[in-house]
């Protein structure tokens, strides 16, 4: 027993140094390579010299909503693939986050707001607005939220979001050329006052998820076996829902709609230290960020000068690993 | 102790040779020999696991098999196209999905697709075995009844009937009394039985009950780990010792108080430590006791 | 992969005291028998009359009025004052509305059953969003020509769902494999489509835009003959599947007692779909919920267990047609994407989807 705990206290702090080289990485790399010692230097001693106002000024606030949004959105992943018993359930393939942009669109558009703050209410609106009507879909009918339901739900929630998007904006040129450059999600570019404003939401939504871990791990065994060990299902389901629609929201409306970090570090995750979500979410929640700023990096370099934004590369990222889930045969319709 | 399973004096129309099953990569059933007799009912039995569902799949060309072969006619099964198969074997699997909304006439009705064209989507010989089919199995009077309004029993009587539509010298059922009650077992089972009677018609069938099997088979198959331990008329098959070595239970046969045929009475429950636990349920352990080992002296 | 041998496996219905089911009819010719379910073939009548009211309306209302009678004159060839806007500015996109609409209304149909699941469409299988990334990407190079735009679009529909094949196939194709990893392509096509536009200028961002919505605008004969023709060329393979379809309905085992392969029945089923929906985008654009919509509001009508394929085709046409003339004349002189209208019509259907499932389970929501 203590030999397992052994095993996962060793890998809860191999992701954790993880994390540090990710962070070192994402400071350091970029069009400008700046090597570690001076990044190293511009955050303990100040300085003023370009490579110091480079990391101060762009990198650290990049850096630490990338860990933020990461983070968020690894866990909100595993959440939802816990409450639905679902290995596919992912905000941005359940159309969650699509929810969150729809929110965003709708305020950019009708009401005027252009401030982060303004519209974070709206991320969180839509992507909870989202969250209720895919699941609604999902588990009516036979056989209740199979992954093909839930999958087909989200993508038929996506295809509409998407069109009522389209027309919004087809309508108002002004929204689409704000809205587009928000529309790929990206953690370049943000101000450090982003982090500012998203960390009081990631907070509560974390302790939120962290609080029913147990409540998660009895869900896992079936709603009837969860409500035979005295778990209020419902309560349950919805307390995970708010919290990975408050991880979410923050997330999209920090760096807007990145997909695949919550399909694939809950596997990965898993993987390393079992399903028990007591060890599950601090690992995905630190594994999140490792896989966002890595992607970030690569996306940094991979076309220099350009950037491709970190969204591209984690979509480009997660069709390998998802085609290898489904080709498992745990993955049944 | 694969014994000569039939007095026919032709060879039997379905036959494995060398048969080899598995999943991915366990086996299941190995290099196993099997003639079905014709115009009879054959049960096979077994304890869960023992391959007797995925013997009847193969049998079916529900899975093909890993190495030797399903000879229908003398032909491999894998060999022939499958709707001539089904031209000749109707086949039941153990938990057929109808098509959501369908009506109970519309789905007894599809069992005549193989005999079915592009351009003769339905003629006389269609219309005759659907009518013959409902009537034989009661079904008749539900024909406008959306099947997903059904109760377990009605709705395996339809699949059946869609089987009988199907118009086969073969029937394979896959434990087709499996979620009914007693009752329903009972029906489904004579309606099996007169099929074969009637019609001359081949059965094969995979049970559970060992008692319901021993009543309604012509020719009892006993399988165990993959293969078959015995085979025959149940009278000859269904003995103590043989259940002992099958299912590793101890139990009396008796005679069927109703068919004279062999019954299967289990041994008493046994508590593997003595606890008292037996004692209070039962109330005398002691006589509990005494009887598995006259039930293996009966089997001797 | 779809062989001869497999044409026309799939009949039967069965029905009260003569066994023929409950509402169908049989047409007899010859050694020929054709089951046909009665009240299909009225919906499909009814709907084929809605059509042809509401073309005509489409031909009749413009910037100018043109009165029926003249426009009835034109489509007979009799001369007409009206010849020119009539037979060469709206005819044509008309005709080409029809046809997109017809081959979405059946590409849907055809993956509904294949995936059966009636929130399936292409839209998930990746051929919309391939389509999507490679026609914005053309256009992003430069090549902004209508009657270019819709070869790349079908390349790239194809190649997106040509993928989805190879890694969704592993000894054969499930349904639900299929769709988990179309979804999974179509999810990354959607992001790099999103990164095209967002690394476009702002015109090719305004245009990207507009086609991804999906627009009848300026569309006319160079987009309505290449599907005309695939549509024809198709008919053989369609006639298949219309019967094909009722087996797909079957779990595999018993699909596989009653002799049918479902294998490729699956494989032939979706061909057919991405190919028309490929040819169909090319055309217009993604039109969104067509694909979806249509089978069911179709299905619905004709309360068959199956979806139906030719009243699929006529719902599509119908819904394309009319959204088209509501786009063109609603907040006229302002000119919307028809995709909007579909995508407005789409909203409440997906709402009321929900609301029925929910309320009664045993109703025919497949």
């Amino acid at each position: 027993m203590s030999g397992v705990v052994g095993r996962r206290l060793g890998w809860l702090v191999a992701a954790l140094l993880l994390l540090l080289l990710a962070v070192l990485l994402s400071l350091a790399v970029g069009s400008r390579a700046i090597a570690p010692s001076v990044v190293w230097d511009a955050l303990l001693h100040g300085g003023n010299s370009a490579d110091a106002q480079v990391v101060r000024s762009l990198r650290v606030p990049r850096t630490v909503i990338g860990v933020m949004v990461g983070a968020a959105l690894a866990v909100a992943g595993t959440v939802l693939q816990g409450i639905t018993r679902n290995p596919i359930a992912e905000p941005g393939i359940l159309g969650i986050s699509q929810g969150a942009s729809m929110g965003v669109v709708c305020a950019i558009a009708f009401l005027g707001v252009h401030s982060l703050n303004g519209y974070v209410w709206y991320a969180f609106l839509g992507a909870g607005v989202a969250a209720v009507l895919i699941y609604a879909v999902a588990s009516s009918g036979r056989g209740g939220a199979s992954p093909v339901k839930l999958a087909l739900a989200g993508a038929a929630m996506n295809a509409f979001l998407a069109s009522l998007i389209s027309a919004v904006l087809t309508t108002d040129a002004r929204a689409l050329d704000e809205f587009r450059f928000w529309d790929v999600g990206s953690i370049s570019g943000r101000d450090a006052a982003i982090a500012g404003q998203v960390w009081p939401f990631l907070l509560a939504g974390l302790l939120l998820v962290l609080a029913m871990a147990r409540g998660l791990d009895a869900l896992a065994l079936g709603d009837d076996i969860a409500r035979g060990l005295g778990r209020n299902v419902a309560l349950l389901r919805a307390t995970g829902a708010l919290g990975a629609t408050v991880l979410t929201g923050a997330a999209v409306a920090a760096a807007g709609p990145i997909t695949f970090i919550g399909l694939a570090v809950p596997h990965m995750a898993r993987a390393l230290v079992g399903p028990g979500h007591r060890w599950l979410l601090p690992v995905a929640a630190l594994l999140g960020p490792v896989m966002l700023l890595l992607a970030d990096v690569l996306g940094r370099v991979v076309v220099r000068p350009a950037e491709v934004p970190v969204a591209v590369m984690t979509a480009l990222a997660g069709v390998p690993f998802l085609v290898v889930l489904v080709r498992r045969k745990t993955v049944a319709a | 102790m694969t014994g000569n399973p039939s007095s026919a004096p032709r060879p039997s129309r379905l036959t494995a040779r060398d048969l080899t099953l598995a999943y991915e990569d366990r086996t299941v059933v190995e290099e196993l020999d099997l003639d079905i007799p014709d115009g009879k009912v054959t049960v096979i039995v077994g304890p869960n696991a023992c391959g007797k569902s995925t013997l009847l799949r193969a049998l079916g060309r529900l899975l093909k098999p890993r190495r030797g072969a399903v000879l229908l006619d003398g032909t491999e099964l894998a060999r022939l196209p499958t709707k001539r198969i089904a031209q000749v074997i109707g086949l039941l699997p153990q938990t057929p999905v109808p098509p959501e909304g369908i009506t109970v006439g519309d789905l007894i009705a599809r069992g005549r697709q193989p005999h079915q064209k592009w351009w003769q989507q339905w003629s006389e010989a269609d219309e005759a075995s659907v009518s013959a089919a409902m009537e034989r199995t009661g079904t008749a009077e539900l024909a406008e009844r959306p099947v997903d309004e059904l109760s377990g029993g009605q709705r395996q009587r339809v699949w059946i009937a869609m089987a009988l539509a199907q118009d086969t010298d073969l029937l394979l059922l896959d434990e087709p009394t499996t979620y009914l009650d007693i009752a329903h077992q009972v029906e489904v089972l004579d309606l099996v039985r007169q099929l074969n009677r009637e019609r001359g018609r081949t059965v094969v069938a995979v049970l559970h009950d060992l008692n319901q099997a021993a009543r309604y088979a012509d020719h009892l198959i006993a399988m165990r780990a993959g293969r078959i331990v015995a085979q025959g008329a149940p009278v000859d098959v269904v003995k103590a010792e043989l259940v002992e070595e099958v299912f590793g239970l101890a139990s009396v046969v008796v005679p069927d108080p109703v068919t004279g045929g062999p019954m299967v009475v289990p041994g008493p429950p046994r508590s593997t430590d003595g606890t008292s636990e037996s004692e209070g349920v039962l109330g005398d352990a002691d006589g509990g006791g005494a009887t598995v080992p006259a039930a293996r002296e009966a089997a001797r | 992969m779809t062989r001869g041998g497999a044409v026309g496996d799939i009949s039967g219905v069965g029905g009260v005291g003569g066994g023929r089911p409950a509402g169908h009819v049989v047409l007899r010719a010859g050694q020929g028998s054709f089951l046909v379910h009665r009240r299909a073939l009225v919906v499909g009548a009814v709907l084929t009359v809605l059509l042809a009211g509401a073309g005509v309306t489409s031909l009749c209302v413009g910037e100018s009025f043109v009165a029926p009678s003249e426009v009835v004159r034109v489509l007979l060839g009799m001369p007409s004052p009206d010849q020119l806007v009539v037979g060469t500015l709206r005819l044509p996109r008309l005709v080409t509305g029809l046809l997109v609409g017809a081959a979405f209304g059946m590409s849907g149909a055809l993956i509904q059953t294949m995936a059966r699941n009636p929130l399936a469409s292409p839209d998930v299988i990746g051929v919309t969003h391939g389509a999507g990334a490679a026609t914005v990407a053309a256009m992003t190079f430069g090549l902004t020509s209508y009657t270019v735009l819709p070869y790349v679009s079908v390349a790239g529909g194809l190649l997106a769902a040509l993928l989805v094949y190879l890694f969704a196939w592993r000894g054969g194709l499930t349904a639900s494999r299929f769709v988990l990893i179309g979804i999974g392509i179509s999810v990354a096509l959607g992001s790099l489509t999103r990164l095209l536009v967002t690394k476009g200028d702002y015109l090719v961002a305004q245009q990207a835009k507009t086609w991804l919505t999906g627009s009848l605008n300026g569309r006319g004969y160079d987009q309505a003959a290449p599907l005309a023709t695939v549509l024809l060329l198709m008919v053989p393979f369609l006639l298949w599947a219309a019967r094909a379809q009722r087996g797909a309905a079957f779990d595999d085992d018993t699909a596989t007692a009653l002799g049918i392969r479902l294998g490729r029945v699956r494989v032939g089923l979706s061909v057919l779909g991405v190919v028309l929906a490929s040819v169909a985008t090319g055309a217009a654009g993604p039109v969104d919920f067509v694909a979806l919509l249509a089978p069911q509001i179709a299905r619905r009508l004709t309360r068959t267990p199956h979806v139906p394929l030719v009243c699929s085709a006529l719902t599509g046409a119908l819904i394309v047609v009319v959204a088209d003339l509501l786009a063109r004349r609603l907040l006229s002189p302002l000119e919307l994407p028809v995709g909007v209208f579909t995508a407005l019509v789409g909203a409440p259907y997906l709402m009321w989807l929900i609301v029925r499932t929910r309320s009664s389970r045993s109703g025919g929501n497949a």
